[in-house]
This record gives structure tokens, sequence and C-alpha cells, in this order.
């Protein structure tokens, strides 16, 4: 172990710490942390933040690209309100795109473009915005499918999976009234659908409809509430959330997968200075630099082609942005159904847009309630686990991930149908049927493939690993050479517990279990490692390690 | 969380005057709960493999600053306003992107190189401190809850407990009740039953032209909107006109029979599904389709729906003719149009 | 005020024109193919056909390819082959123009409806067989020379009004019910854009010039041909087709551009 370099060079360090005057930079540095110290008193909890672990795995990074991009929205979001005006007033564009001087439209829709084409840098500003709320929310949906897969939303966290689902809905609102705010085509029939689902609500229906609207659709307050929701209720509400949300993993530290080392009593991993810090700097690098690309090279919700909103004027392939397809999907397919005795109607829209979703988010809310309730496990958990060793909750995950794709696919059958030239009538069909068929063949086979991978894990740790080792018995028979991971009893079978952490498969995959095998784009093995395993009794050796590996110290 | 340094020896300034920064950090990391188990080099330090992973860091901090200097100068010096003659134009936003995205990515990649390479890897373990709290914690929080109720006297003085309740309640009523403000009766002026359409208004076009039978061809549409002012964006006002071919035998619905005008009918254009114009009309199938959900209508039965997730047949405009020989309706529709409602009368 | 039942006003079509005309999708035979393949779409010879009475030179040889290529279905005085093609009488240079401009005349099979496909004639003749269609059936005409000199604004609203439901917002198409679709306009020239609105071909409704007049269909036009020109200010413009490639782009380029970075640092270095 070296020191670092600062302390070899500068001797002050030591002393400055125990506020003895310094005479250095490093030193007048001192001063002022000694002079904030004694006003705040903050050298133990500083170092107690700087000092907390946090387990290293990638899959733990993606909730982080979710908060990346939420800076990033509020960084861009800003800049926009400088410019945007979210009146439905109607004024005559002149601005520089020629194709639309000259036509009526909105204020909300006239700045837009004058956003879009007469700020200088504006149009690239709008597009990272769009581009950041599409990777906020996908963000959100690929880490709550870590969180749901590994087990992580067990007792004690069950909160924070229910923060996360609001999150998940607060996002879906927030973008909703994001892409609605430009009054262009588009965005337009967006909201006329979203009037026609607010109207479609039994008993309240109209009257919650005149009040969103402040009266008949589309009337002159919608897109000034609307705004004020945007850009400051819902984005203080997610702040909260998000505050709490992390604050809980603080408070209860990060769950960790199962391996050498961790147990339910500890975290293994880096401490936030300097190299979680690192990591995280980097990563919210990474995703301002992919929106800034994204937002530089592909153009995205380009309003200046679907033109102004007019309650006449619709456009071919129709689509909302991506994560309002699921809800978009079982509306296209749902069968002409409604309610109707009593001199009143449900219309049928109201199904699939109100009560579907509505019971697919309590559902997915009471997860981690009904999850302990149905095994009876009310013991607190900080081992994550690996989705084969939980067939039945894979399946329900797969099941309804199936689902929600399904339906995201549906959302867009009529460009399907157009692209590849199917019947859209034949779309519908198939989208119905696949609704019925695909799930549960999704339970099916997630079931049998979790319980396969789980079997083989206990095969290998009972039989070894194969070599590819061909040998010849002497009574004729070809058998495969096994390697044990561990001791073996004297039927030579291994005695190791499986411990919920990935079981080595391949003879090359020895030791993984450890420390992953160095390198990204390829394996860097230093010689003395290699040499360990391999030479002389290595096969000893390399037991012996593995053993040590398996068993949870 | 403060109790996990408590158990720790007092030490004294010349005790910590001894100690190293590394044997400062181990102690302070104690103090937290934190073990470093170990720290490595990715390289040995001052090797030549360190300097050169020193300079591919340094490395990328440079093109990043490169790309700034590179996007400041197209920011402020490339043609950057919308113009369909300047072809240099419709880069401009893309060299934006490029040069910014290039400077994010470098400083990012620069970071994390400088954490994987530069920086000792360490392996540290943290206890946890999970599940209840320490028992006298817990007692005595108990206790200091009970005792403030007691000193509250909330428990025994029922009169102030309950006019307490009245009292703040009234207060979160107070709160919500000016939110009425924001409920509008749908029923005062009954917009949702009937649209600006009525008898002897003319059909006209998005340019104000009133509409004559002459000017449609058979298998033609034409939409058509109220002849009132702003009629164009009434929600509710536009109306197919169409212009079915002669050979075609319309089968109306009950009650509508006498609404078309020899070959022509008009409907709302507006779905009742959710409300999106459902303006796609096949001339050959006379089918009506709308783009949103997919819902189809059959011109020749009063627009009844054939397909998709609508239930009801797009309402029918009574039309005919005047006396100077432009369109007119004959009435607004007879039923509601665009989505239903929980309180929608049913026709049919 | 008239009685509904009032005699309705003279059709420029006759009906056994309009009954033909429907017909025409379901009962198209295979025609001859043949002619000279290759098309250029730059010069567009003014037809003027005018000619009612005495048929011109170039209606003559109109009437040459005719009798070859399209005599089998629509007969030999444009009459029409029962189950097999529509009358021709009344249709005019519009239709005939956008029918085999855009190769969908000569049709080479049936279907739900009659593809594009690259043209069998060169402009020259395409224009010749309009140009005999109309000196016999007369009939609607696509006007030549310069069509992209109208109001872009009006042309824009006109477009999203009667055209973007089908044709999408940019013209990239979009589906119809039970396997029809409307085409792309993304290759359609002034005149094809032109005569399709005038003709109504397929299942698309026909805008006579009392519909849509002549001035806001040239509006439509320059419009039209000015978005296909116009490049995309903001990068790639993924098709134009709205949040689908988009989302697809996100996922594919964003998300997995970002769990590559992810993985690389969480990778063991």
């Amino acid at each position: 172990m070296t020191k670092p370099p600062a302390s070899s060079t500068s001797p002050t360090g030591k002393a400055a710490a125990n506020g003895a005057a310094p005479s250095a930079k490093a030193g007048r540095l001192a001063t002022r942390a000694n002079e904030a110290d004694q006003r705040l008193t903050l050298a133990s909890p500083i170092r107690r933040a700087l000092n907390k672990v946090f387990p290293d795995h990638w899959s733990f990074m993606l909730g982080e690209v979710a908060l990346y991009s939420f800076v990033i929205l509020l960084l861009t979001g800003t800049y926009l309100t400088l410019f945007f005006d979210p009146s439905m007033a109607e004024t005559k564009y002149s601005g520089s795109y020629d194709p639309l001087r000259g036509v009526e439209m909105s204020r909300a829709y006239s700045t837009t473009l004058d956003l879009s084409f007469d700020i200088r840098g504006g149009l690239i500003i709008r597009q990272i915005h769009h581009w950041a709320a599409l990777i906020f929310v996908a963000a959100i949906m690929v880490h709550m499918l870590r969180v749901f897969f590994t087990g992580a939303f067990r007792r004690p966290r069950e909160l924070n999976w229910l923060i996360g689902i609001g999150l998940l809905l607060l996002s879906l609102v927030e973008g909703f009234a994001g892409y609605s705010l430009p009054d262009d085509l588009l965005s337009g029939t967006g909201l006329r659908i979203a009037s026609g689902i607010i109207l479609s609500i039994p008993v309240i229906g109209t009257w919650l409809y005149f009040l969103v609207f402040n009266g008949d659709f589309p009337g002159t307050e919608i897109l000034g509430r609307l705004y004020i929701l945007h850009v400051l209720v819902i984005p203080a509400l997610l702040l909260a959330l998000i505050a709490l949300h992390l604050g809980l993993v603080v408070k209860q530290k990060h769950s960790q997968y199962p391996g050498a080392g961790r147990t339910e009593k500890n975290v293994k991993g880096v401490r936030v200075m300097p190299l979680f810090a690192a990591k995280g700097g980097g990563l919210f690098m990474f995703v301002f630099g992919v929106t800034a690309l994204l937002g530089g090279l592909s153009q995205v919700n380009p309003i200046w082609l679907y033109g102004p909103y007019a309650p006449a004027d619709v456009s071919a392939g129709s689509q909302p942005d991506f994560y309002m397809w699921f809800l978009e999907g079982d509306t296209r397919i749902w069968p002409s159904w409604e309610f109707r005795g009593l001199g009143y109607t449900i219309p049928a829209v109201f199904f699939p847009t109100v009560v579907v979703p509505g019971l697919v988010f309590t559902i997915a809310a009471i997860y981690p309630w009904i999850e302990a309730r149905l095994t009876k496990d009310r013991a607190l958990h900080n081992l994550l686990q690996r989705p084969r060793d939980v067939p039945v909750r894979t399946a329900l995950g797969a099941m309804a991930l199936t689902w929600f794709l399904w339906m995201t696919v549906l959302g867009a059958n009529d460009v399907w149908a157009k692209v590849f030239d199917i019947s859209l009538n034949a779309t519908i069909w198939i989208g119905r049927i696949g609704m019925l068929l695909l799930p549960p063949l999704a339970y099916w086979v997630a079931y049998r493939v979790s319980l396969g991978l789980e079997r083989h894990d206990r095969e290998v740790l009972e039989h070894g690993v194969e070599t590819g080792i061909i040998k010849r018995l002497p009574t004729g028979e070809f058998i495969e050479i096994h390697q044990p991971l561990g001791p073996v009893d004297e039927h030579g079978h291994g005695q190791l517990e499986y411990a919920g952490a990935p079981v080595p498969k391949k003879v090359n995959k020895l030791g993984s279990t450890g420390r992953a095998i160095r390198g990204f784009f390829s394996p860097v093995e230093e010689p003395s490692e290699v040499a360990a395993v391999t030479g002389g009794n290595g096969d000893r050796a390399g037991q012996r390690e593995l053993a040590s590996q398996q068993q949870p110290e | 969380m403060s109790g996990e340094g408590t158990s720790q020896p007092a030490r004294t300034a010349a005790d910590l005057d001894g100690l190293s920064d590394e044997e400062l950090t181990h102690l302070g990391a104690g103090l937290d709960g934190v073990r470093i188990l170990e720290r490595e080099h990715r390289f040995a330090p001052g090797s030549k493999a360190e300097r050169r992973a020193e300079r591919l860091v340094a490395g990328c901090f440079v093109i990043a600053f490169l790309s700034v200097v590179g996007f400041i100068a197209v920011y402020l010096f490339y043609p950057w306003r919308f113009s369909l003659a300047d072809q240099r134009y419709f880069l401009y936003t893309p060299l934006l992107g490029l040069t910014m995205g290039l400077a994010l990515l470098a400083v990012g990649a620069g970071i994390v190189l400088w954490g994987k390479l530069l920086m000792p890897h360490e392996t540290a373990v943290q206890d946890r401190h999970d599940g209840f709290s320490d028992e006298t914690d817990r007692r005595t929080i108990a206790a200091t809850f009970r005792d403030s109720l007691e000193m509250t006297g909330l428990a025994r003085r029922s009169l102030l407990r309950r006019s307490l309740f009245l009292g703040s309640g009234a207060l979160g009523l107070m709160a919500v009740v000016p939110l009425g403000g924001l409920v509008k009766n749908p029923w005062a002026k009954k917009e949702l039953l009937g649209t600006p359409w009525k008898a002897g208004m003319r059909l006209v076009r998005l340019d104000g032209v009133a509409v004559r039978p002459e000017d449609l061809r058979p298998g033609g549409m034409e939409t058509v909107f109220p002849d009132v002012p702003g009629g164009r964006h009434a929600p509710d006002g536009p109306v197919m006109l169409i212009r079915l071919y002669p050979d075609v035998t319309r089968r109306p619905r009950a009650g509508q029979a006498d609404y078309s005008w020899g070959s022509y009918v008009a409907f709302s254009k507006i779905c009742t599904h959710v409300g999106c114009p459902t303006s796609l009309y096949e001339q050959q199938t006379n089918k009506i389709l709308c783009p949103c959900h997919q819902s189809q209508f059959d011109a020749t039965r009063d627009a009844k729906p054939i397909f998709g997730p609508a239930t009801r047949s797009l309402p029918m405009l009574p039309i005919t003719v005047d006396s100077e020989g432009f369109f007119v309706a004959r009435s607004d529709f007879r039923e509601p149009i665009g989505p239903a409602f929980w309180e929608r009368r049913n026709y049919d | 005020m008239t009685k509904p039942t009032a005699a309705e006003p003279a059709d420029p079509s006759p009906g056994l024109l309009a009954r033909a005309r429907r017909r025409a999708s379901s009962t198209i035979a295979l025609t001859v193919a043949l002619g000279a393949v290759g098309f250029g779409y730059a010069a567009i010879a003014p037809s003027s056909a005018a000619a009612d009475q005495t048929p011109s030179a170039d209606a003559q040889r109109g009437q040459q390819i005719y009798q070859t290529a399209c005599i089998t279905c629509h007969g030999r005085n444009l009459q029409g082959v029962p189950d097999r093609g529509p009358s021709l009488i009344g249709v005019g240079e519009a239709a005939t123009y956008f029918q085999v401009a855009t190769g969908r005349m000569p049709a080479a099979a049936q279907g739900s409806q009659i593809p594009a496909k690259p043209p069998q004639y060169t402009e020259e003749q395409v224009n010749q067989i309009a140009g005999y269609v109309q000196s016999v059936g007369g009939g609607p005409q696509v006007p030549s020379g310069n069509l992209r000199d109208g109001d872009m604004a009006l042309g824009g609203e006109l477009f999203r009004l009667n055209c973007a439901q089908c044709h999408n917002f940019a013209g990239k198409g979009g589906a119809l019910s039970s396997g029809k679709s409307a085409p792309g306009l993304g290759t359609s020239t002034d005149q094809v854009i032109y005569a399709a609105m005038l003709s109504g071909p397929e299942n698309m409704p026909v805008f006579g010039d009392n519909n849509i007049t002549p001035a806001e269909k040239r509006a439509i036009v320059s419009y039209v041909q000015t978005l296909k020109e116009t490049k995309d200010p903001g990068g790639n413009g993924v098709g134009r087709l709205g949040p689908v490639p988009e989302s697809i782009v996100l996922w594919v380029a964003g998300i997995g551009a970002l769990m590559f970075a992810v993985l690389w640092i969480g990778a063991k270095s």
C-alpha cells in the first residue's frame, strides 16, 4: 500500500487536521474547514458520508441513470421556460420556418417554433430535453425490472418500492403534460384522447372533465394548467420523492448480491470517496453526453412537421411517446364492449384506459406485501436473489413484462401494418389473441427456464464442472471428467452448499464467484494469478479458493 | 448512527499526532463501522503503464476542452437561423450535439478511466444495523410520546380534544373549499349535448365558402364546419360531407331515413370512441376509419361501427339544400357527438 | 328549400363510370406487360390534349399503345370489360396519367389494391396514352408546368385537413382498413399528386376542382414538395414517422449506449 502523494510532499496535512497553523495552500484550506467546523460541527457527519460503502455492480447504476437524466431535465427545462409561453391565444406565425408562415396558431405552438428556429441553439436544448425525458422513463422501467427480479423490494425495502411506483406514475404524467404543451397536431390529438378518457369515468366523469378543461374541450385554460403541473407541481413532487428514495437507500444501506464475504449483516464494496464518486460522476457525464448526441443527431418531436392542432385535423400514425403505448395498445384491441343500463353509460374506453392500468399499478404497488403473505417471509433481506432461485416470482414478472411489451407493440399497430404490409384489421386480431396466449406462455417458459438453471447449478455443485476431458475407463466406458468445485465426500459428491451466488459452469470461469475476471473488452489476467490456478498443484489451490468463496464468511 | 464510534477509546491530540494520514483514514473508517480490507493499485506507482494511463486520462480531458472550443465556435459563428436556402443551417444542431456530446463523454471517460486505472481499487466492508432500535431507545421514545400526551392532557380533556378536531378539521375544509372554484357544472349550458349546428345553418369549408351539391363528385369528401365565427376551431363542429356513388344503397339507422340529401350524407367527424377526427374515408369500400384506435364505420349504414373499439355510430347531421342552392343543416345532431359519458342517454 | 329527394346536379362522370371505377380494384385482370422500362420525371411534356375532335398525332400514338396494353381490360372504345376492367370514359387525362405514370397500370396482379411499381412507359408515352383517353372520353386534366407556385401555409392547412389522416403529417403514408394502405408521397411528382387529388384513385376520395380549387391544389403540392425537399434541422429525421422510430432510437442507441457505459463502469478494471 502506498501513501497518497499529497501527504508525502506536504507534511502539513497531518498538522492541519489538528488545527495547527499551516503555511502552505493546503493549510489555508484546512483553516477554512476549521472555521466551518467550529460553527457547524461537520467533521463527523461528513466523514461518515464519505466513508459510506456502496456495493459495486453494474445493475445498481440503472437507477442512477434515471437520477442523472432528471438533473438534465431540470437544467434544460429551466432554459426552455425562458422562451416558452403556454398561452392558447391565437396568433399568426411570422417566424423563419417558411412552410408555416402566415398560419393561425396558438402562442404555445408559435413560441415552440421560435424556440426551435429563432433562438440560437434552442432546438438542441429542446431535443435534449425530450430525449432526456424518454431516457428518464426508460431508465426507471429498467431499474424497476432489476429491483423486481432480484427481490430488492422485500422487507425492509417495501416502502422504497412504493415510492418507486409513485415516481414511475408521476414521470408518466409529467411526460404526458410535457409533450402536450407545444399544442401541435400530435399532442393535441393526445390531449383530445385524454379528454375522452376523463369523460368516460362513471358518475364523476363529466364533472371532472369540466374541472380539468374549465369547460368543454379544449377550452382556453388547459395548457396553462398543464404547464404549471409540468414545471412546478410534478417536478417538486418528483424531487421530494427522489430525495426520500435516496435517503432510504442511504439509511437502509444498499442491498447486495450474495458472494464471498457478503452477508445480511454487512455491505461490501467501495467507499463513496473517491471511487464510487468517480464512477457516479463519470456516469452522469455519459448520460448527459448520450442525450446531447441524441439531441443533436437524432431529431425528436418535430412539431413543425406535425403542424398546429385543430380539432378537425389528424395524422396517420398518431402515437404518443413510448411509455404511453401500453395504454394505446390495450385500447386498440379492446372489443366494442360498454355498459349501458338504467339510463347510464360506462363507455368502452373506460375499461382499457382506467380500469386496466389502475389494476396493474395497484398490483405492482402492493406486490411486496402479496409476496410476503404468500411466502410467509417476514425476515429482513439485504442479500439479493438470483431470478432463477425464485421461479414463481420470475415467472410472474415475465408474464407482466410480456403483457406490457405486447401492449406496447400494439400501441403502434398501424405503423407496423404500414411498414410490414400487414392488414390493419389482422394486427388487431393478432393482438387480441396474443394478449390471451403470450403472457401465460411467458410464465411457463420463465418458470421452466428458472427451474432448469437452478437444477444445473445444484448439479455442478454436486458433481463439478465439465472439463471437456473424456476418459476411457478400463471397462471400455467413456466418461467426462468433472472438476469438483470444493471438497468431496466419500462418494465423490461436492459438499458445497448453494449460496445464491453464480456457480462457475466452465473451467475458465473458476474463481469468478470471487473477483470478476479483469478487463471489459478482453480478459486481463496477471501472470501470477494464472499461475496460481494452473501451476503445480493448481487443482487443489483452486478448490481451496473456491471453497472459501462459496461459503459466506 | 453516531453510536458506531462511541465504544472507541478517547484519543488525545498527541495520540493522533503520531498517526499517518493512512492510519487516520483507517481510524476514521473504523469509527464509521467500515473496514478497508484491501487496497491495490492497477499499475505499480511510477511504472510505465501508470504513466501511459495518466496520459490517456489527460488526453480525454484535452479532447473535452477541444470539443468545448468547437461547441462555442459553432454556437457563435455557424449559421443558426432556419433558412430553406442555406443548406449549411441544417448541420447547425447536429454540430452542436456532436461537440457537446463529445465533450461530455470525454470528461466522463476521463473520470471513469482515472477511477479504474489510477485510483487504487479497494474493498471495504461496512456493518449494517438493521431492524429494531436499541431497547432503551425504543422504551424511552415511547415513554416520551406518552409523556407528551399526558402533558397536553389530550387523553383526559375530551372537550379540548373534540373541539381541537372540530377546529382543525374546519381548517382542513378551508384549504379544500376554495378548490371549488375549479368546479364547473357541465349541465349548466349543456355543451356536451349540443353543437353549434342548428336548422338552416350552412355547411362551410375551411375558407368560409358555403358548399353546394355540385362541389362534390361521387366518391368525394369534404370536411365542413358550422357557419359561425370560430367554426373551424369548434371542437364539436367538424362534419364529413360525403357524396356516395349513386348506385350505393344506403341503409339508414332507425329514424334517420331522411337525414341524407340524395346520395349526400354528413357525419360528425369526431369519433364516438375517444374523439379523434375519423377522417379516413375509403371511397370504394365506403368505410370510415379512425386513425387513433382503428375503429371502422360503414358509411352506407349511417356510419355504424363495424370494427374496432367504437360502440356507436357517428352522429349524422340532417342536411338539405336551401333556396340558393347551398347545403344547410336541418337541425343539430339528434344525439351528443364524440365520446360517450356516464349521463349519456342511449339511442342505439 | 328543396326536398332531400330533389334531383341531383348533373354529374361530370356518369353512373356507369362510377360503378365501373369502384369495381376496378377487384376486377383488374393480368395485363400484357410490354414497353420500355425507364422513366424520366424531369421533363413533363405538356400534352395539351384538349384535342377533342380530330385526334392529334400524339393521341394516335397513345391509341396504338392503348390497343396493345390496355384494350384487354378496358375495351376497344374505353367502355370497359365486365369483370376485368372499368370503363375509362370520363376518367380523363388525370386518372390515366396517375395510374400509368406511377406504374399501377398496366396492373400485374389482383389484390386488395393495385400497388405502385416502376412505370412501364416513358413520360412521353404516358402523356400519349393519357391524351388518347382524354380525346375519346373526356374528363379532368392535369395542368402542366410548375405546380409549386401556391401558398405553402394554406397548402399545409389543407394538407392537414384533407390528406394527413391517410398520408401522414410528412407524407409518409399510412395503413387503411383490411390490408389497404395510403402510399407515401416520397417519389410522387407534382403532376402525380395533382392527378391523384383530381381523380381519387383506389380508395382515395375524389377532390374535384370545386372541392379543392386548382389554386388550393397547387398550394398543397408546394407544401408537400417543399416538406420533402427540406432537410431535417434537428439531425437525422428517422423516417419522419413520429414517436415510433424515435422510440426505437431511444432503446437501441440511447439505452443501448447507456447500458454499455454502465457495464463498462461496473466491470472490474
